[in-house]
């Protein structure tokens, strides 16, 4: 009888409030004085809630870039007078997610079919990406293009024509880094931890494929949920016996794991661990910097790039003061890379998208350069994947009291999604298990390019 | 047809008797299976087995806090304030608020940044004590309010007191979203204080979990011991578990007792809130994440029964410390479905003792 009660009562908490779209959505885009209507879609709860404004901002920019007004300080209170090629421009929402696919889809199809987004550029977070790739199959008319989700699986396996991807995805954004743990660092053994879902067990399995192709050997690959706020049982998880350890805990997460890997391993020694893009994202250095500090890390991010394109960039950020400091934080960069894209693209076509294919086509033949992608070019493969340049970095402190950032070591140029044949639309997903730890031959093997950004050694 | 009918009624009649036996054999196969594995891993990594044990005592603390302002409510008042989650969760985002607004040095406004705001910001001990005692001390009114508007008139109705109370939780858990947002958010430790202290065999440790979460947690046992074996509050709140009805007929103000009840009760779910906002972190989905925790805690140890509460704690943070690292058998990892250990325990405990190890019938 007691029983009863709380299984009731956790039953209607589990449950808690969701709502269900639907109704008709219109199909816009034809005549010239008609908005073209775009929908924005991110997180702003859960472990990535903290990086809302700054997808927001880079969302925003290109839409500024050319002639928008920002309504105020804050992003996502969104834009006046947008306009591309001619053809006025409607943001017609900032969705919200929470990380889960389930509300990332509920969102899309609000902005989709209730508030009739022509484009929806989104999501944030990996499962959430691989689910709205799939919705973006029931939308053929619609167009997708991807923020900043990096889970291999949503170009590689699902392969839906109108979903584009203008970022690398997380293995790529490993790409290299396990070479230099066994040449640099002199890793033979380490062990792996990240969050348990799509995109972390990309973002590692980048790392296990690189490290394993350089003779390596991962001997423990832990996997806490996403959002944990108890580490201290999975880091006793931690075998002593290994050279270092791969983390691609993200968001909220890293900043609990890394204190609390501190209590019980004490200072971080920076030859043993190598972190992933979130470690040196500037929004989380600012928070935990001075504790990684010397640690390695990847991504297609360079925050101490120089030369003219990387300044216009970071110029065109400048409307968001905050936003342009992150500028080289992946969810500033993609939302701006996504947007930078889907501008291109209506401008190639002089503000007509009604014929949706040509449109589509056009985008899949985009290429960003310049300041549209100052780290790196990035082109499109035949599964609307990014193909684009990957960088090893290290964390530095900051000058003059400024939180840490990094100094980049070493480019791998232009890194496919496929490793060359490593990962294939047949392969197992990226998941606890896979990819297997074995010789695999990656292209960029032995070809690092040192880089110096510092000495002025910009060199796109 | 009717001659076979009498067959099936005698088997049904001899069954539980039967059954018993086996019940018993598999329980004490099952338990003896978990101390065997458990003494194995032991002696194969002693340090990491005392690391593990010593994660699960702290979290046990954590929990006992929690569970034992519920269990002391329940014991009184056959009510099960659903609510006690959301005032956890409530009671560290105020300690939070409080922290931020009266002692930080930052500005606020509009600002990108993980979690908290800037970390540059250093407490003294005394700018966490004082958040820390105004929270509890509020989720210790609100208690009382929770109680004063919404549960007095439903007085012996339980199941509308429970579902009011699951009301509160869901339009506490909307309003503390759009108020605090649904970034997570730590109520920072003094700077004063180490981050780890060493012990022998195991390394470093954390230094709040060991010494201020578990020590609390042992001082809320023996306060709320010695309250209920040696006041005159706790005399009738025993005598009220055992037969509230006669209680009130001797004359006792039961109206203010309750209220007093509520009062610790909730007091200790804030307290509870501000530890594990400096243990772990604050976000939404706590709220149910710990009403969760303090059901299954009083369930294992019994409705009502403070021992009970320190036991099913303890068996519940043992459980999940050893289930996050020992789920590994040879090749095969599980620990990620550690979190069915827990429901494994609580159906263990109830097919052996229905109302728990301590409980008794109401």
């Amino acid at each position: 009888m007691i029983l009863l009660v709380p299984a009731l009562a956790l039953f209607i908490v589990a449950c808690g409030g969701d709502d269900d779209g639907g109704g008709g959505g219109d199909d816009g885009g034809g005549s010239s004085d008609e908005p073209i209507k775009i929908g924005f879609l991110s997180t702003c709860e859960g472990a990535f809630g903290a990086f809302y404004e700054a997808t927001a901002g880079g969302f925003n920019v290109p839409l500024i870039q050319r002639g928008a007004e920002p309504v105020s300080d804050t992003p996502s209170d969104g834009v006046e007078g947008a306009e591309i090629a001619g053809r006025p421009v409607e943001v017609v929402g900032y969705g919200c997610s929470d990380e889960t696919p389930e509300v990332a889809v509920n969102e899309a199809r609000r902005l989709v079919e209730q508030e009739g987004a022509d484009i929806l550029v989104g999501p944030l977070s990996g499962d959430e990406g691989i689910a709205i790739a799939n919705y973006a199959k029931e939308q053929p008319d619609k167009t997708f293009v991807n923020g900043a989700a990096g889970a291999q699986d949503a170009t590689l396996k699902v392969q839906a024509p109108n979903f584009f991807r203008f970022h690398t995805d997380g293995a790529q954004w490993s790409a290299g880094v396990g070479e230099y743990a066994v040449e640099e660092l002199g890793w033979k053994r380490a062990a792996v931890i990240g969050d348990d879902y799509s995109f972390a067990q990309t973002s590692a399995g980048g790392f296990i494929a690189d490290f394993c192709a350089n003779g390596g050997e991962v001997v423990k690959r832990i996997w806490p949920s996403l959002g944990e706020t108890d580490y201290s049982s999975f880091i006793a998880q931690i075998p002593d016996n290994i050279d270092g350890i791969y983390t691609a805990i993200g968001g909220e997460g890293l900043i609990s794991f890394i204190n609390q890997y501190i209590e019980q391993k004490g200072p971080i020694e920076p030859d043993e661990m190598i972190g992933n893009l979130f470690v040196d994202d500037p929004i989380v250095l600012k928070e935990i910097g001075e504790e990684v500090v010397g640690v390695t890390v990847s991504g297609n991010t360079a925050a101490d790039a120089t030369g003219p394109d990387v300044e216009e960039y970071l110029d065109r950020l400048s409307v968001y003061p905050e936003v342009a400091e992150a500028g080289a934080s992946v969810f500033v960069y993609h939302y701006y890379g996504a947007m930078e894209a889907v501008a291109k693209a209506i401008e190639q076509l002089d503000g007509d998208i009604s014929d949706v294919e040509k449109f589509h086509e056009t985008l899949a033949n985009m290429e960003l350069t310049g300041p549209e992608a100052p780290y790196g070019d990035v082109r499109l493969d035949e599964n609307r994947q990014a193909i684009s340049d990957n960088y090893i970095k290290q964390v530095v402190p900051g000058e003059g009291g400024k939180p840490p950032t990094v100094k980049t070591i070493a480019r791998v140029p232009q890194v496919d999604q496929q490793f060359g044949g490593a990962f294939t639309p047949d392969t197992p997903s990226p998941d606890r298990k896979n990819p297997e730890c074995k010789d695999y031959d990656l292209p960029w093997e032995g070809k690092l390019e040192p880089v110096d950004f510092e000495s002025g050694e910009s060199g796109e | 047809m009717a001659t076979s009918a009498p067959e099936p009624l005698s088997a049904g009649i001899e069954a539980p008797g039967r059954l018993r036996q086996p019940k018993q054999v598999i329980g004490g196969a099952v338990a003896a299976l978990v101390a065997g594995w458990l003494i194995v891993k032991a002696v194969g990594n002693f340090g990491g087995f005392l690391n593990a044990t010593l994660l699960g005592l702290t979290l046990a603390g954590l929990y006992f806090v929690v569970a034992s302002g519920f269990t002391l409510i329940f014991g009184l008042m056959r009510t099960i304030n659903m609510a006690h989650g959301s005032l956890y969760l409530l009671g560290g985002y105020i300690a939070f608020e409080l922290q931020e607004k009266l002692f930080s040095d930052n500005k606020g406004g509009f600002e990108l940044s993980i979690g908290q705001s800037s970390g540059e910001t250093q407490y003294s001990t005394i700018e966490w004590l004082v958040p820390l005692l105004i929270a509890a001390l509020a989720m210790g009114v609100l208690g009382v309010l929770i109680y004063q508007l919404l549960l007095r008139w439903n007085q012996g109705q339980e199941l509308r007191q429970a579902l009011i109370t699951i009301a509160v939780i869901i339009i506490a858990g909307d309003q503390m979203l759009a108020h605090f947002g649904g970034v997570a958010k730590d109520i920072k430790l003094p700077a004063s204080w180490p981050t780890s202290v060493d012990i022998p065999l195991i390394g470093s440790f954390g230094f709040f979990r060991l010494t201020i979460v578990l020590g609390s947690a042992i001082l809320v046992g023996l306060l709320l011991w010695w309250m209920i074996k040696r006041t005159r509050f706790g005399l009738i709140t025993r005598a009220g578990v055992d037969d509230r009805d006669m209680v009130s007929a001797l004359g006792i103000n039961i109206p203010l007792v309750f209220a007093a009840a509520f009062f610790i009760g909730s007091l200790l779910a804030g307290f509870g809130g501000v530890l594990g906002g400096s243990m772990l972190s604050l976000q939404p989905g706590q709220d149910s994440a710990f009403l969760l925790n303090s059901l299954v805690v009083v369930i294992i140890g019994g409705m009502g029964s403070l021992g009970g509460a320190a036991v099913g704690a303890v068996a519940l943070g043992l459980v999940q410390a050893y289930g996050a690292s020992y789920l590994v058998f040879g090749g095969t990892d599980l620990t990620n479905y550690s979190i069915l250990l827990t429901f494994g325990l609580v159906v263990a405990v109830l097919a052996v003792r229905p109302y728990g190890l301590f409980g008794r019938p109401a």
